[in-house]
């Protein structure tokens, strides 16, 4: 797009970049200070805290927990998101507004409403609660995300790649396997993306729906109550904060080395998915290359 | 010598060893496992939700829900050694209709915690808490039957026998409270910071918050005001899902262990139910925050009184509308 | 369009049926169970006489109808801001930050990585009476004594939600600016538009979209937030959605928490299929 250089809107993204990190700021401030209470002035420098929770089982453990859910729900919700989104695109049959309304109405129901009705099912059916009922619940939640990420992907794309395959003699299996999941791959991987971040840091359906293991956000909340644990759990939050930097700087590195851009329509003239010209952001937000 | 498995339901912070030493010592070849739940509520769910632990850690506002649905066994306190160790005040808050069903174990007050700097008069009643000489710089804690049990100390109520219009005159004294009221205090790390910055001069507070602010070198007080102290006592109790009804007894009475309570005071700032072992605190900011050197606090307290499952919803809901009230 | 049935049911089986499972029998338990009277016998207990003593008791008080209308008008104004700021945000990484625009978005939305819950504590550090922000002002001798109403008010929760929104709705309003043909600016310069004008009659309609889709994205769950009334909002911040955490924790009356539930639900639903005239469904699928 155009390169003007205009100050106001540059300052005004530096602005906001600064508000938004300026707590960040703080807080790596009190992973560092060597008191317990939160507040100004600080105490002392020291980097004991992080000692502390690397000592911390449980800290790490609710960590882990929440990987574990993350990885699980967002695999799930994009392996759903991307089989509905490939039927619903290539193939005929009736039915499909209901399905796609349905698969899109969890946007509209506040994350209390859902957990507290998961909550009544599962006590209802006799399931206990455990990191599996949070995974359900984060998978319901990230798949209209999964699919209209997916389903803006393949809008785009010239079906007659597939039709050829199919001419050529191939099972639709074999199309499947390699000609459209390679060609939406990166709207794939955005989808998963996209449903990671919902689910890893999310507490209110955890917090409705675990067992005895917490995720690392309600395991924070509980802690709150023991003060002298609280500044580790501060120094927790550094860390993952400074792990998904660098991830995420990893990941813009690895992009610049020279992905190709699988995209079949030009750039900038990406197809138009009427009535739904909003959503599709991760694509090109992770996937693009250079222009 | 009994042996094998227990498993615990408890509060985060109480499954470490020095917490049941007199146990792991006398029958080490137990096995204890520990399971978690964040709150009261939260506890009391999972049980009811038909969670198999053997032991469970609740507090005395939900002992009634638990004997009223059938989920915890009656004690055979015969079998307690340090029984009668326990003084009668912690005995009755563990007693439904004649029947032992728990085990006090941790415990502390609730009053009003101020800053002697902002409140040099000093505060001697819970009417403390709805001064506007105080307005703005005022905290309650975020539960509806403490506001109740504040409500009734101040109006001369009786907690357990409120009348509807009781209840309403309490109802209405929190609406209006509310502007003097900085924030309702949910965990009291947040309380401590306010206390600390000096946003709040007084607020309803547990003695372990007050034991850290001294710590701190904040300017602090706990008062000891002419209604009395309110109590709350955690208990421990068994499920009647258990198997191990023996096994789990005895852990019961081992937390009346001498090491136990001596864990209890001196690292969490708590109080333990058995007195003759207080000696061992000797911390003076530890004495003060227990109220240790105040031989008569206990009788001048007020014990946190189990309620009934429909005084319960009635508490809820007023404190739900003092929220919602516009 | 390939008419194979069997392969398309089985390709729209495991999201069918994982959306019947997981959502549309929750919904339905939880309509069912808010037509309990009450939680003697614990949540299992079958056989209790529906009543609708949860619906009389919030159609009929005053206290928690008001409630819903109060937590609607603050989302709204917490989805307008968010919108309102992100916008420039999201023009800027489009139209000014050239090559490494997926970078400065990258950034910016990494926050969004960080625990939520521990930003807006460091948030009351900055708008407490002895915070950042009062320090500020006092310093520049904008005011005398501590503005008390950044922490513990509605004010309060609104600002912090906007905060926390904010990166978040940049990306549909980014995504929309983003499928803009450049082609279309230039036909507009070229025919004499002003940069201002251009941006009414081309840019702005056609970002439309994306603005509404990020409007939502932060009104629908705002109307049901609970945990940052509770950690900033003070003693007149609460909303709907703190009443129906009591009723589901501490207050252990899940029918009545369920009933408040499905008043919210259906409101929502119902502002929700106003909008839907905006985005057709149909023409997605077609």
């Amino acid at each position: 797009m155009q390169d003007r250089r205009s100050p106001f809107f540059a300052t005004y993204y530096l602005i906001i970049l600064f508000v938004l990190y300026f707590p960040l700021g703080i807080l790596f401030l009190f992973s560092i200070n060597d008191g317990v209470i939160f507040a100004f002035p600080l105490k002392g420098l020291t980097l004991h805290w992080y000692q502390d929770m690397f000592g911390n089982t449980e800290l790490l453990q609710a960590a882990r927990s929440s990987l574990l859910v993350a990885v699980a729900s967002s695999v799930a919700a994009t392996a759903l998101g991307t089989t509905a989104a490939i039927a619903l695109l290539r193939f005929q049959f009736k039915g499909k507004t209901p399905f796609v309304a349905l698969a899109l109405v969890p946007l509209l129901v506040p994350y209390i409403i859902l957990g507290a009705a998961l909550l009544i099912l599962f006590a209802g059916l006799q399931v206990e609660r455990s990191l599996w009922t949070v995974m359900i619940a984060h998978t319901i939640v990230s798949l209209p995300y999964a699919l209209l990420v997916i389903m803006a992907r393949m809008v785009g794309f010239d079906k007659h790649l597939e039709e050829a395959a199919a001419d050529l003699g191939s099972t639709y299996g074999y199309t499947l396997r390699r000609v459209i999941l390679p060609l939406i791959a990166p709207a794939i991987l955005a989808a998963w993306l996209v449903a990671f971040t919902v689910s890893f840091d999310e507490f209110i359906l955890a917090s409705f729906l675990i067992g005895r293991r917490p995720t690392l956000p309600v395991y924070l909340l509980s802690q709150m109550r023991f003060a002298n644990r609280f500044p580790q759990v501060v120094a927790m939050t550094v860390v993952v904060m400074l792990a998904s930097l660098s991830l995420v700087l990893l990941a813009q590195w690895l992009q610049r080395k020279g992905t190709v851009s699988t995209q079949v329509a030009p750039a900038g003239q990406i197809a138009r998915l009427p009535g739904f010209e909003d959503i599709s952001f991760q694509v090109e937000g992770v996937g693009k290359s250079s222009e | 010598m009994p042996s094998g498995e227990l498993a615990v339901l408890e509060w985060a912070g109480y499954e470490i060893p020095e917490m049941w030493a007199d146990f792991g010592k006398d029958y080490p070849d137990a096995n204890v496992m520990f399971n978690f739940g964040a709150s009261d509520p939260d506890i009391y769910g999972k049980v009811l939700a038909g969670s198999s632990e053997d032991i469970i850690h609740l507090y005395t506002p939900f002992l009634n829900f638990y004997v009223e649905e059938g989920l915890i066994e009656p004690l055979d306190v015969s079998r307690l050694k340090n029984w009668d160790k326990v003084p009668q005040g912690f005995k009755d808050a563990c007693t439904i209709d004649g029947e032992v069903y728990c085990v006090p174990w941790d415990w502390g007050y609730s009053s009003i915690l101020y800053r002697t700097d902002k409140i040099p008069e000093g505060v001697d009643s819970w009417a403390a808490l709805f001064d506007s000489k105080y307005a703005g710089h005022i905290s309650m804690w975020d539960d509806g039957p403490s506001a109740v049990s504040v409500g009734s100390y101040i109006k001369g109520y009786d907690e357990q026998n409120l009348t509807d219009d009781q209840l309403e005159e309490i109802k209405q004294m929190w609406i209006d409270q509310r502007d003097k009221n900085l924030f309702y205090w949910v965990d009291e790390p947040a309380l401590e910071e306010a206390i600390s910055s000096g946003d709040i001069w007084a607020a309803y507070g547990w003695n372990g918050a007050f034991y850290r602010l001294l710590q701190a070198g904040v300017p602090v007080a706990y008062a000891d005001p002419t209604e009395g102290r309110n109590s709350w006592i955690g208990q421990y109790a068994i499920s009647s899902k258990s198997d191990n009804y023996d096994l789990a007894l005895a852990f019961l009475d081992e937390k009346l262990g001498q090491e136990t309570a001596t864990h209890l005071l001196v690292d969490y700032a708590y109080g333990h139910p058995v007195p003759e072992y207080f000696s061992v605190v000797e911390d003076p900011l530890l004495i003060q925050a227990l109220s240790l050197d105040d031989p008569g606090i206990l009788e001048r307290t007020n014990f946190t009184v189990p309620i009934s499952s429909a005084d319960r919803d009635r508490f809820t809901e007023m404190w739900a509308q003092v929220k919602a009230a516009p | 369009m390939l008419k194979n049935r069997s392969i398309a049911s089985s390709l729209l089986l495991p999201s069918a049926a994982w959306l019947f499972l997981f959502f549309i029998l929750p919904m339905i338990g939880m309509v069912i169970f808010s037509f309990r009277p009450d939680m003697r016998g614990g949540p299992f207990k079958l056989g209790w006489l529906p009543s609708i003593t949860h619906y009389q008791n919030i159609f009929t008080g005053d206290i928690y109808l008001p409630l819903l209308w109060l937590s609607v008008r603050v989302a709204f104004s917490v989805a307008l801001f968010a919108t309102l700021l992100a916008f420039p945000l999201a023009y800027f990484l489009v139209f000014h930050a050239g090559k490494r625009s997926s970078l400065y978005l990258t950034l910016a939305i990494l926050p969004f990585w960080t625990s939520f819950l521990l930003r807006i504590i460091a948030w009351k550090t900055i708008l407490g009476s002895n915070g950042l922000i009062n320090n500020l002002l006092i310093y520049l001798g904008l005011v005398n004594e501590p503005v008390r109403i950044l922490l513990y008010s509605r004010l309060a929760v609104v600002v912090t939600l906007v905060y926390v929104w904010l990166p978040f709705v940049a990306l549909p309003i980014y995504a929309s600016l983003l499928r803009i043909n450049p082609s279309l600016l230039e036909a507009a310069a070229i025919l004499g538009a002003s940069p201002w004008r251009s941006f009414f009659r081309v840019t702005l309609p056609l970002s439309l979209p994306g603005v509404i889709a990020g409007f939502f994205m932060v009104f629908i769950p705002t109307v049901g937030e609970y945990i940052t009334p509770i950690l900033v909002g003070g003693t007149r911040g609460s909303l709907y959605g703190n009443i129906i955490e009591l009723y589901f924790g501490d207050g252990v009356n899940w029918p009545l928490g369920a009933a408040l539930s499905v008043v919210m639900l259906v409101g929502v639903l119902i502002m929700a299929l106003l909008v839907s005239r905006l985005v057709d469904f149909r023409r997605l699928v077609s």
